[in-house]
């Protein structure tokens, strides 16, 4: 809400400049949000928490200022209505409320005679301060009670409805046209105000417009009401209406105001609009039960703020709060005004002791008393993470919404939010590659030749609910250098990058097989298998809008680390030196590397280390054949191999190649 | 030749000696089989018997210096060995390294103070029930408190927390007080994608519950976690507040870390910047959850905005957008 400094000082000295003032308040726990210093005045914007709308008034920040500053206010709101007013017939008006439950209060006053026009400077410049646009006398008079004491008012055209008002919920399908011309259809959960006819205004949130006041206006009626907070909050969530009033009626307004904003109001109609009160004023529950009493116990409050606050200083600062002390000191009983429906319990009050001695003035202590009997979680992803930047990525994070289409291609149950932020965007990912692709091309665009990165995170799925994942793409180029010629990244890139991930992880236990994927393009994808399972693929992604090669790569965390073996095993370091032999074979083209891999690895009786070091396709070589160098280390734990042993295992390995179709080349 | 005519000589030979070739002729020379001192040893049967021994340690001593004075002068020239000139000032072939995102790097620097301060880290679903997100934290349907949440909810029903709370429920249903947890995570809310706001967002919130925890408690523990992640000499202080689920509440605000604290744009010339909010667990709460005779204290550190804060960035946006003009400015090694 916006208050302007002026209005305050009528209400409270002030001896505070407005930042100090300023500081004050946000030392109470009313947040300044803005300080806007005029020439002659000062407009704080602030925020008031929920539980505070006694807050949302001037009369209520003097309150609180006048409390804090140990001064007294200056100015009471205790006007009466005024007892002999004309008693006149013509005016008849009924008022019936159909609930207490829904309307605890309505007091209804028929004024007459009023005169339109615009509000005097002293009402139309404090309002436009406050951010409120001046519209005529009588709407400016509501809205100027609303403002300086809290209490929402509403004004009806006297002669455009029944002289019935009954205030009950609507019937399901019943319609109003709302002061801003906008027609809405309402249900038995909102309360309204109707005629005998139809309903005039939706309660505690918004006027009607036939009903409501206008230039030819003659006699008005003033409602001052009480309507359920949950109900008019309830309305004006599921309109979208928020106004000043469902502002303050949602928050529980003052139910103690009521006959004085009432009384306020009739007074300021007859200063500003030279309006008479006719007939009687209609009160449908003179006095309502506003009593409040919360127990106290000094000790246990001094216990949770963690201070020994004296009991002196704690009874001064009810005083000033019009806190009422009750019964003996022991089992006091503090009387609540019905101002601060928030103080519903004991800890309500050490916030106001904590508020007023300042939480400054509370010492910070550390150390605790019990042991802690839970165990520590997610230690394991913070190792995932660290290992992925040594292996060249950047880590991304990504909000979790995605396009619906995703799931389509994938196949997969989404789960579907109700109130997107992006229509587009609507279900929550079920992957992580879509926001990680969009981040690629983000950088490539952006003059980046070699992107790579990842992300760890949850996908969502109706079937499987929350899954832990790890997700990377990688794309472009590795740069030209003065050592080396640019060349794109490819599959083999990615695959060696895995391999180095499974072997941080310490998996040793796993298998590549065909990638059935749909977001993978088939030829240049695998999938990863441990202990049968799937954990998930990596390779080039198939999306035909990705228009650039984007390589990727998604796991689920949880089944990759069940492959992790805790311990390491160590295996002693060779003490002998390993034998290196040279072999390359000619095979068909198309038959993979791995079967003649490990077509060695079976053949060699002793260790062997087996390396790839060259492809070669040529005409010398033969058409669709290729020609593949394997380095090979042949080593024994104990001793140095002689030739002998050596030659043995060449020969063995020759033979059994030779069976899969494999000749040495010359 | 005499020998000290040889001595002299050939020391002057071992020094004036420029590379390992040359000494090793020098070596060759005086030292080897064909060398001078071989013949002058050779020629000790020339000598009367009872010189011979002494003529023998003498020679032999001047072998052994020599040896010593070639081995030195060796290594003295291996270590001066010229190679041939290369460009030093070429770049270097660079392995490629990434960084961990900003948030990881805070996040892991904010879990770690925690543990040492005693408390385990918890984590629990996104996906909650209106029951875990909202009513067991005392904040029932119709409260206006909700509007301070805008909240995401999916087709059937349910909704994405606004708040790692719910896990404070969810330990609370396991576990019986006395406990001291952290649980970190995702958060969502209705708000727009602008500088000062995301709809997902990393929430860190703690948990502190035993016999008579107090806001003196809750103040010091806050104390250290802001002198850990700001400084030491971090000033702090602690404004009411309010939250539906803490009964008092506070806000944490530390100087403003861009005038300090003199006022400026950034802290609305207040001179500090709001950080966290906090508070003593609702009664209410503990009520439910069947420990009435327990206190607690509860907080929540919106890691973002730490991370606005403690790295001076303006833009919240950036930590969604995955620059990586922006992640590679992240070299933390405190982790
Ligand atoms: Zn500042």
């Amino acid at each position: 809400m916006r208050v302007n400094y002026n209005w305050l000082t009528e209400w409270v000295d002030i001896d505070l400049e407005p930042y100090d003032l300023a500081d004050m308040l946000d030392h109470l726990g009313i947040e300044v949000e803005e300080l806007d210093i005029t020439a002659n005045d000062a407009i704080f914007t602030l925020e008031i928490t929920p539980n505070r709308p006694d807050l949302i008034s001037v009369q209520g920040l003097a309150r609180e200022i006048a409390a804090k500053t140990d001064k007294k206010l200056k100015k009471v709101i205790d006007y009466q209505i005024p007892e002999e007013h004309a008693q006149n017939k013509e005016f008849a008006l009924a008022v019936t409320t159909e609930s207490k439950e829904d309307c605890a209060r309505y007091i209804a006053s028929i004024i007459h005679e009023i005169e339109i026009r615009p509000s005097p400077p002293i009402i139309s410049e404090r309002l436009e301060k406050c951010g409120i646009r001046s519209i005529n006398n009588i709407i400016d008079i509501t809205n100027y009670v609303l403002l300086e004491v809290g209490h929402p008012l509403h004004a009806f055209d006297y002669n455009k409805i029944g002289k019935e008002i009954i205030v009950r919920r609507a019937k399901n399908g019943e319609t109003i046209k709302t002061l801003e011309g906008e027609e809405k259809e309402l249900t038995n959960l909102d309360i309204v105000i109707a005629d005998n006819k139809k309903p005039i205004a939706i309660a505690g949130v918004i006027g009607g417009e036939e009903s409501g006041v206008s230039e030819t206006s003659r006699t008005i009626v003033l409602e001052s009401a009480y309507f359920n907070p949950t109900l008019v909050r309830y309305t004006s969530k599921r309109l979208k209406l928020s106004t000043e009033s469902s502002y303050r009626f949602e928050r529980k307004a003052d139910i103690g105001m009521l006959k004085n904003a009432s009384a306020y109001a009739i007074y300021l109609l007859k200063e500003y609009a030279n309006g008479k009160l006719v007939g009687k004023v209609i009160d449908t529950n003179p006095s309502p039960y506003i009593h409040k009493e919360v127990s106290f116990s000094y000790e246990k409050v001094n216990r949770l703020l963690g201070k020994d606050v004296k009991k002196e200083e704690v009874d001064r600062i009810f005083n000033k709060l019009s806190l009422q002390k009750r019964g003996n000191d022991n089992h006091p009983k503090i009387l609540i005004p019905s101002f601060r429906r928030d103080i519903e319990i004991m800890e309500d009050l050490a916030e106001e002791i904590g508020r007023f001695i300042g939480y400054d003035n509370i010492e910070a202590t550390f150390g605790y008393r019990s042991e802690n009997p839970i165990s520590l979680e997610g230690k394991e992803i913070l190792a995932v993470k660290k290992i992925m930047p040594s292996l060249g990525f950047y880590e991304a994070m990504n909000i979790p919404f995605i396009e619906c289409s995703w799931a389509e291609i994938q196949d997969k149950n989404p789960i579907e939010l109700k109130n997107p932020l992006w229509s587009d965007k609507s279900i929550l990912r079920t992957t992580l590659l879509p926001s990680l692709i969009s981040s690629i091309k983000r950088n490539l665009n952006s003059g980046e030749e070699r992107v790579a990165i990842f992300e760890v995170g949850r996908i969502f799925t109706l079937d499987d609910g929350e899954e832990e994942m790890i997700a990377a793409t990688l794309a472009g180029e590795i740069p030209p250098n003065w050592y080396e010629e640019k060349h794109p990244i490819d599959f083999y890139d990615l695959k060696g990058i895995v391999v180095t991930l499974l072997e941080k992880l310490n998996i040793q236990e796993y298998k590549f097989s065909g990638c059935k994927d749909s977001l993978f393009k088939e030829e240049r994808a695998l999938s990863l298998l441990i202990n049968t399972e799937t954990i998930g693929c990596f390779g080039l992604l198939s999306q035909d809008v990705c228009k650039v090669d984007i390589y990727g790569v998604e796991f689920n965390l949880q089944k990759l680390l069940s492959g992790s073996t805790k311990r390491i095993k160590f295996g002693g370091t060779y003490r002998y030196p390993p034998v290196k032999r040279d072999l390359s074979i000619v095979i068909d083209e198309g038959k993979p590397y791995e079967d003649f891999k490990n077509a060695i690895k079976d053949a060699v009786v002793n260790d062997v280390q087996i390396e790839l070091i060259d492809i070669y396709k040529n005409s010398s070589v033969g058409k669709n054949k290729k020609s593949l160098t394997f380095r090979l280390e042949l080593y024994h734990p104990e001793k140095t191999l002689t030739d002998e042993e050596i030659e043995e295992d060449m020969e063995n390995v020759i033979k059994k190649l030779s069976k899969l179709g494999a000749h040495l080349r010359k | 030749m005499k020998l000290n005519e040889l001595e002299k000589n050939a020391k002057k030979e071992i020094e004036q000696s420029v590379c390992v070739d040359e000494l090793e002729k020098v070596r060759i020379r005086y030292l080897g089989r064909k060398c001078e001192l071989t013949r002058i040893l050779h020629s000790i049967g020339d000598l009367p018997m009872e010189e011979r021994p002494k003529f023998g340690r003498v020679v032999n001593k001047l072998k052994n210096e020599l040896e010593g004075l070639i081995e030195k002068k060796k290594r003295a020239l291996e270590k001066s060995k010229t190679l041939p000139w290369a460009d030093l000032s070429l770049p270097g072939r660079r392995p490629f390294i990434g960084n961990l995102h900003p948030l990881t790097i805070l996040y892991q620097e904010i879990i770690n103070v925690f543990i040492e301060m005693g408390f385990s880290i918890v984590f629990g679903p996104e996906i909650e029930t209106e029951y875990y997100n909202f009513t067991a934290l005392n904040t029932p349907p119709d409260h206006p408190a909700r509007d301070m949440q805008d909240t995401f909810y999916l087709k059937d029903g349910r909704l994405l927390r606004t708040q790692t709370s719910p896990v404070q429920i969810r330990t609370l249903e396991k576990h019986a007080p006395p406990l001291r947890i952290i649980s970190p995570g995702r958060c969502y809310r209705v708000d727009t994608f602008d500088p000062l706001h995301s709809p997902a967002f990393m929430q860190i919130e703690g948990l502190w519950v035993d016999r008579d925890v107090s806001m003196a408690d809750l103040f010091g523990t806050l104390k250290i976690f802001t002198r850990k992640i700001f400084g030491e000499e971090t000033i702090i202080e602690f404004l009411p507040s309010y939250f539906p689920f803490t009964e008092p509440s506070a806000d944490l605000w530390i100087q403003c870390p861009f005038c300090r604290g003199i006022g400026c744009t950034v802290c609305k010339k207040k001179g500090r910047i709001e950080t966290l909010g906090c508070g003593m667990v609702h009664p209410n709460i503990l009520k439910n959850m069947g420990y009435p005779e327990f206190t607690g204290f509860a907080f929540g550190i919106g890691l973002e905005r730490i991370a606005m804060i403690k790295y001076n960035i303006n833009d919240m946006r950036l930590f969604y957008q995955n620059d990586l003009k922006f992640l590679r400015q992240f070299n933390e090694s405190k982790l």
